[in-house]
């Protein structure tokens, strides 16, 4: 990039929905920014900018590069959800494979090279024949990052790219990072300040601008040093006291026997081919006992979760005890479902149907994504003491995949929580989130370990996000 | 074998094309307690049987696959599916003598030879499933007099039967008992339970016959949703070439745009189609499609004609018998077609250009949904029959050629479909051949180029009546409300 970028007065409107207004803002080539801000208030629209989406209202834009290379959780959303598109009509009968990893990587690659060593570096090197769409999360989500890299880019816009990397990968990213800074100036979106590269010049702070609106309020220099603790400051807000909503007493789950565990896995095996991810695992959660589960990408986390929520098709092979089912006895797995909980990234990526946010919590009392039965009084009444409680009360009939992915997180908690699950699975809940809303989260959760009724089950990477109550660990380790 | 529907006295023939109810929630009451406890056997692991197994199995039923010994021992994708989900696999030896009901989701054309195989293997008394009819309708497979004989198919392709159970949801699903074949009269009962095991009944379930399926899917595939699709694309490229619009262009109109078109079908049919236009446009392309309608309606009739006579299923077994040999030669010239030639250019099209440059598109949608929708009716099959063989899967067939144009297309879609667009094809260019030489780009390529977009009041109210009177209109909408739900975000 030979020259800067200039944001004078600029307002930017996307799709009628969000709007940045009156915008100022200017990169030097040398600069590298990180842009932080509250949920909703734009952070990802910003960095959308630079990368030429949205429209223009009013102001400036000059100097934008041609070859912008752009790593988001949107932009993977929308890739993923275009390969899932790629389904066979009725009259075929033929599984879609969908497009290789190989092909994803190195079709239009600027630098075939670059893009290679990365494939090595990111360890994909095993998954170059397999379909996109069944990587994991945090697989999917390097080749993302392979992608923008090795295309040249004049600007490098990475939005949050750190989450859902374990620790060796992001040592590795970071370390990448820092070799290009000379020739490639980025603008990063972060919700972590720790995760703040030292090469960062410069940080911008977004706050909401009225309902469906953001504007840019700081920009701050890292060198000085009071302004940039003040904005630290910012983002640990105290949050309100919390009291977690009663469920529906009309839709009382049956009762379990609280001297059977609620899961046991016996020698829990998953396998693809000859390729063994989870080995002979061995697993018991009683009542009232909760479980932090760590592991390295690819470590098999969600399998054995999926193995749980009766989600994953081995689960008939495998020893497996949930909820006072023996599996694979006739059961059917809304018996299962009904027990559990559950928030995840990839759950947030299936649910595309079109519904308000306040079904999007009632949903939890049906364990269906949508909205398929007509709910009752109560159970509306009930939704809207969480709404309130998210601080999202005035969003109650807006669409849900409206919103920003942080305020979709947290309604899918809600939903998660609705109805008092016996278990509650939560897959790295915090991913994507910004402070605020991470702190908000895991006050939550923490209210719901201090409670009776609930069993937590927590999924993450982050050593640093650790929950009071939380007192029983198991570590998964990639099977190589 | 003889045709099985010929056999039947007309007042019985009429009374099975007629034969298509919309089922109410409460009679699915039972759940899947008609199939608790017994063995289902699936054969075949394609995206259908793979898809409905694993609905089948996470609704409590116990489901294994039955496959050739050369797909075990080779490993096949059929043993990979299978296996890599947890299922058991065997051999028919191994598997059909032990099964309570056996589900045939292999292809139409390997129906007779492994029924023939399977059947013998069977346990008295025992129920076999199809999800199409051609097997017993049209090459008049007889089952044995113990069997119990009914179809279970779900309108949607196999991936979206799975993604919409996992979800809570289902598709919509047609259930039929073969009369023939139900001694025990349990033959409904296990097709509900079947249909709530795959989550059908949350979508909505047609009480229909085999021949009715038949003789609407039939039609279905072979007109508007392969055929008409198939004609339009090379039609509409030729004309733009031929009046100067780039190639890439051109291309990439046609690729993309009938998937853009009819997803406005899929939301509100064609009415919601049309409207998408400013109202000059729409105007000419009611007009067009009138135009086309009148060209076009004896050739839908004479393939509702021999579909109902059994001219077709005889034609398309003769060639099945010689190797497809008409059928592969012209696979090999549709890949050679200018539209299948010419990659997809690169250039931005807006939703809206899809419509406002392919008019002349929308008309075929239109007249092709229609003329199947009226020949189907007429010909005895009911509205509801008709409707989800004609517009509600067109734009399952648009989305193929989105992503894989006309060869893969045909290369991936059942055989009787394959054939049929053949046919359809042969007949349908010459034919058209006069009315495209009035054709120009302002209504395929380039748009209309008028000052203002004002039209006659009287001539606009008359096309949007007409547009919102057809049956179509009306039989979709109650069946689009049941589906309601479905909607997902684009």
């Amino acid at each position: 990039m030979d020259s800067r970028i200039c944001l004078e007065n600029l307002s930017v409107n996307f799709d009628e929905r969000f709007r940045l207004n009156n915008i100022d803002w200017t990169i030097e080539p040398s600069q590298h920014w990180v842009i932080t801000g509250t949920n909703g208030s734009g952070k990802s629209a910003l960095a959308a900018v630079l990368a030429g989406v949205g429209e223009i209202e009013s102001g400036q834009l000059s100097g934008l590069p041609s070859r912008v290379g752009l790593v988001s959780f949107e932009a993977q959303a929308e890739l993923i959800a275009k390969e899932l598109k790629k389904d066979d009509a009725d009259i075929m009968d033929v599984i879609a494979i969908g497009t290789p990893v190989q092909e994803m990587i190195f079709e239009n690659c600027a630098d075939p090279e670059l893009a290679a060593e990365l494939v090595e570096k990111f360890g994909l090197s095993h998954l170059l024949d397999r379909a996109f769409r069944k990587l994991s999360t945090g697989e999917t989500r390097k080749v993302m990052l392979i992608r923008a890299l090795s295309s040249k880019p004049d600007l490098l816009i990475l939005d949050e790219p750190f989450d859902g990397l374990d620790a060796d990968t992001l040592a590795m990213l970071q370390q990448h990072l820092a070799s290009i800074i000379d020739t490639t100036p980025m603008v990063m979106v972060l919700n972590r300040f720790d995760e703040m590269p030292s090469f960062i010049t410069h940080v911008a702070y977004l706050e909401k601008d009225g309902h469906d609106g953001g504007k840019l309020a700081f920009k701050v220099d890292r060198n000085d040093e009071s302004a940039f603790a003040e904005l630290y400051q910012l983002l640990h807000l105290k949050t309100t006291d919390l009291q977690v909503p009663e469920t529906d007493p009309a839709s009382k789950l049956p009762a379990l026997d609280p001297q059977q565990p609620l899961v046991k896995l016996t020698d829990a095996t998953i396998k693809y081919g000859d390729t063994v991810i989870v080995d002979k695992l061995n697993w018991t959660i009683e009542p009232g006992k909760h479980w932090q589960l760590s592991g390295p990408n690819g470590s098999g986390k969600t399998g054995v979760l999926s193995l749980i929520t009766g989600d994953h098709p081995q689960c008939y092979v495998n020893d497996i005890f949930v909820f006072g089912f023996q599996r694979g006895n006739g059961e059917s797995i809304w018996q299962i479902k009904q027990f559990i909980g559950y928030v995840s990234t990839a759950l947030q990526w299936e649910y595309r149907v079109s519904v308000s946010c306040k079904n999007v919590i009632i949903s939890g009392f049906y364990d269906s994504i949508g909205m398929y039965t007509k709910s009752t009084d109560n159970q509306k009444k009930i939704a809207d003491e969480w709404l309130a409680l998210l601080g999202m009360s005035d969003r109650a009939d807006q669409p849900f995949n409206k919103l920003s992915y942080g305020d979709q997180r947290l309604l899918l908690i809600a939903r998660a929580m609705v109805k008092h699950p016996p278990l509650l699975i939560l897959d790295e809940p915090c991913l994507g989130l910004d402070d605020m809303n991470r702190q908000l989260v895991l006050a939550l959760i923490e209210k719901i370990c201090a409670g009776k009724e609930t069993t937590v089950l927590y999924v993450n990477h982050h050593a640093e996000d650790q929950i009071a109550g939380i007192e029983h660990y198991l570590a998964l380790k990639k099977n190589t | 074998m003889a045709n099985y529907f010929n056999t039947l006295p007309l007042r019985e023939q009429l009374a099975q094309l007629a034969k298509c109810r919309f089922m109410d929630m409460s009679e699915f009451a039972d759940g899947v307690e008609a199939l608790k406890g017994k063995k289902m056997v699936v054969v075949g692991c394609g995206a259908q049987g793979l898809n409905q197994g694993l609905n089948l199995r996470d609704s409590g039923l116990d489901v294994s696959y039955a496959l050739r010994p050369e797909a075990i021992e080779q490993k096949r994708q059929s043993w990979k599916n299978a296996t890599e989900n947890g299922f058991t696999v065997g051999t028919y030896e191994d598997l059909i003598p032990t099964a309570d009901v056996v589900l045939n989701l292999t292809p139409d054309k390997q129906h007779t030879s492994v029924v023939k195989a399977v059947m013998p293997l069977m346990k008295e008394g025992a129920c076999l499933s199809y999800s199409h009819g051609f097997n017993i309708v049209e090459e008049g497979m007889q089952i044995r007099d113990d069997l119990t004989v009914i179809m279970v198919a779900p309108k949607c392709p196999g991936s979206e039967v799975r993604a919409e159970y996992v979800r809570g949801f289902g598709v919509p699903t047609l259930i039929a008992v073969h009369e023939d074949n139900d001694p025990k009269g349990e033959g409904l009962a296990l097709a509900k339970a079947y249909a709530v095991g795959t989550g059908g009944h949350k979508a909505g379930v047609l009480m229909s016959s085999f021949i009715a399926e038949v003789k609407s899917d039939l039609m279905g595939e072979q007109t508007i949703l392969c055929g008409m699709l198939q004609t339009g694309s090379i039609l509409c490229f030729d004309k733009m070439v031929e009046e100067g619009i780039d190639a890439g262009y051109a291309s990439k109109l046609i690729q993309y745009g009938w998937e853009t078109i009819t997803e406005a079908l899929k939301y509100g049919g064609v009415t919601n189609m049309l409207d998408r236009l400013s109202n000059p446009a729409k105007i000419k392309a009611f007009d067009l499609s009138e135009e086309l309608k009148v060209i076009m309606r004896p050739l839908y009739n004479k393939h509702q004609d021999d579909i109902i006579d059994g001219t077709f299923s005889r034609v398309m077994m003769e060639d099945w018998a010689n190797d497809d040999a008409n059928l592969l030669k012209w696979r090999a010239e549709t890949a050679e077609t200018n539209f299948e030639k010419t990659p997809a250019g690169d250039v931005e099209i807006s939703e809206q250009e899809f419509f406002d440059n392919g008019i002349l598109m929308v008309a075929m949608v239109k007249a092709g949904v229609e003329l199947a929708f009226e020949t189907m009716t007429a010909a005895g099959i009911i509205a509801e029959s008709a409707y989800y063989e004609s517009l509600h899967e067109t734009p399952l067939i648009a989305n193929t050629i989105a992503r894989k144009k006309l060869y893969e297309m045909n290369a991936t879609i059942s055989d009787t479909a394959e054939y049929g667009c053949y046919l359809y094809n042969h007949a349908c260019v010459p034919l058209l051949a006069d009315f495209m030489k009035g054709i120009k780009t302002d209504v395929i390529g380039k748009g209309l180029s008028v000052e203002d977009n004002g039209v006659d009041n009287a001539r606009l109210i008359e096309v949007n009546a007409a547009l919102r009177s057809h049956p179509v209109e009306a039989v979709g909408a109650v069946l689009r409300g049941h589906m309601a739900d479905m909607k997902k975000i684009v």
